[in-house]
């Protein structure tokens, strides 16, 4: 059955497999869960770690703390302009290799043509191979070809950098990707180079902000202060892809924008509440051009959204820290402006857009308080939150694997 | 500092010191700091001229602005940074019910436009 954007029927018609019974409240707050999705959701999947344009020449690296894996790994693009991953630990005693991998590792990037261990020396170099020992005479028969940085599962997707903590992954990233990947497959990623990066530490479960992130059915109420009227409360075009899904947003002419709103409106030629003349989408995503459509959002399985719109992207991943601490990324990418009036209509588009992320962060630390208090036992979910129904039975169906 | 407009902007020369901000960061903390008398009286003068600006700045490259020109750019981000607490939150510095601003950290805050 072809779902339409006219929304015939109910998307709990279209994916009966998905149920329709109300969601246990505790995935959210029991630690024995949150054990589980550590071990059996983000050690056995592939994550986003990062862009190519974060490390475009040979020798650059950036690091990146994986706090759910208990790791930091070092992210190098290599002379031969191939990027590898290893875990950021000597193999000497353990000690973490290349320091600096503050909390979002967005911001660690550098340059260089060895990784040298602080505490005794030992030198690797960008494909990780162990090349120097100091007082090595004094060791016993170390084998440097088994003690290079242990490597970690890595490849690219459209410019986005993943990484599988899997020593052995059942599957390579395309496979994993699937239909989500071909979906999104034709959009310009690499000309959205104009970014605007935010994060925070959410005191909350990483799927109590992803889920916030994840249906429509909120924008009347969390965004009434800044899309007023604006945006359709129903997701369209709901795809699954395996373990991921896409859905779409809509919006009606805004009912009363004020002057300069409406200016930056007809100015754009990218902005999430004004699409525009440098068109971008490819052919799977509104298929059918309707011109209320404002942006599409695949979630690629488990923390990572990647929502595209016409002349500009921007993603959403929710890290867990702990059971109710989650580092949330949220980057804006666009193309860099030709014009100043461009560079003004951006500016517009970006600033409402991180006041529409406020708002939607707003709820989620009281959502978290409020749950922990176990009075509530079940999340009633309605038709349009079938994206989160779809997380939550995929994370039942990886913890259950064996 | 240098506060000087091209002469047909002139007129706006006394929101130089206060709202042309070069970065991201600086035009946020003085969206905050600021009184919405202060923020409103801003977007009374600018706004009615914001497509004459616009048009003016568009005959220059934006990588190769002469330092009105920039000063002006500067003072046209900050109004877009300080209009939706005009157009949509009826005077209110902040966005109403959100998160505490000063939590979200901006990678991109401190670059210069």
């Amino acid at each position: 059955m072809k779902p339409s954007n006219g929304k015939p029927s109910l998307w709990a018609e279209l994916y009966p497999e998905l149920g329709t019974e109300p969601i246990p409240t505790d995935r959210c707050f029991s630690p024995e869960y949150f054990a589980q999705e550590r071990e059996r959701v983000f050690k056995r999947v592939w994550l986003k770690v990062g862009r190519v344009e974060e490390i475009p020449e040979p020798h650059d690296y950036k690091v990146k703390r994986v706090e759910v894996a208990n790791t930091s790994l070092i992210l190098v693009r290599g002379d031969d302009g191939q990027i590898r991953g290893f875990h950021n630990v000597c193999s000497h005693r353990g000690n973490k290799v290349v320091w600096g991998d503050d909390l979002c590792g967005l911001r660690n990037r550098a340059r260089g043509r060895a990784f040298v261990c602080h505490f005794h020396g030992w030198a690797y170099n960008l494909r990780g191979e162990l090349v120097s020992v100091p007082q090595a005479e004094l060791f016993f028969n170390l084998d440097r070809r088994a003690n290079g940085l242990t490597p970690v599962a890595t490849d690219t997707w459209n410019g986005f950098i993943f990484i599988n903590l899997d020593p052995d992954p059942r599957q390579g990233l395309k496979d994993y990707l699937g239909g989500a990947g071909e979906r999104l497959e034709g959009f310009p990623f690499e000309q959205m180079t104009r970014v605007y990066e935010y994060y925070t530490v959410l005191n909350c479960n990483w799927k109590i902000a992803l889920d916030a992130f994840s249906e429509a059915y909120h924008v009347a109420t969390v965004h009434a202060g800044s899309f007023p009227g604006v945006f359709d409360a129903a997701v369209k075009q709901v795809r699954m892809y395996g373990p991921h899904h896409s859905g779409a947003a809509f919006q009606k002419p805004a009912p009363n924008p004020g002057p300069v709103a409406k200016l930056s409106y007809r100015l754009a030629t990218s902005s999430i509440a004004k699409p525009g003349s440098r068109s971008s989408l490819p052919a799977s995503v509104n298929p059918e051009r309707d011109p209320e459509f404002v942006f599409d959002q695949t979630g690629i399985f488990p923390n990572y959204l990647i929502d595209v719109s016409d002349g500009l992207y921007f993603t959403h991943q929710f890290w867990p820290l702990s059971i109710d601490k989650t580092l949330w990324e949220g980057i804006q990418y666009f193309p860099h402006a030709r014009t100043a009036g461009e560079r003004f209509s951006q500016e517009y588009g970006q600033v409402l857009q991180r006041n529409a992320w406020l708002e939607d962060t707003g709820t989620m630390e009281a959502t978290q308080i409020a749950l922990s208090s176990g009075v509530k036992k079940v999340f009633n979910f309605q038709d349009g939150e079938v994206m989160l129904r779809h997380s939550y039975k995929v994370i039942e169906e990886f913890i259950s694997r064996t | 500092m240098d506060t000087s407009l091209p002469r047909e902007f002139s007129e706006l020369e006394r929101f130089i010191d206060q709202w042309a901000l070069p970065a991201q960061s600086e035009r946020e903390s003085r969206r905050r700091q600021t009184t919405p008398r202060e923020r409103e009286d801003f977007y009374e003068a600018v706004m009615p001229r914001l497509e004459a600006i616009i048009a003016w700045l568009d005959h220059f490259p934006l990588d190769a602005m002469p330092p009105e020109a920039q000063r002006l750019l500067h003072l046209i981000l900050s109004l877009a940074e300080i209009a939706p607490t005009v157009e949509l939150y009826r005077g209110s510095a902040t966005v109403p019910y959100s998160f505490d601003e000063t939590r979200f950290i901006a990678v991109h805050g401190d670059r210069q436009d």
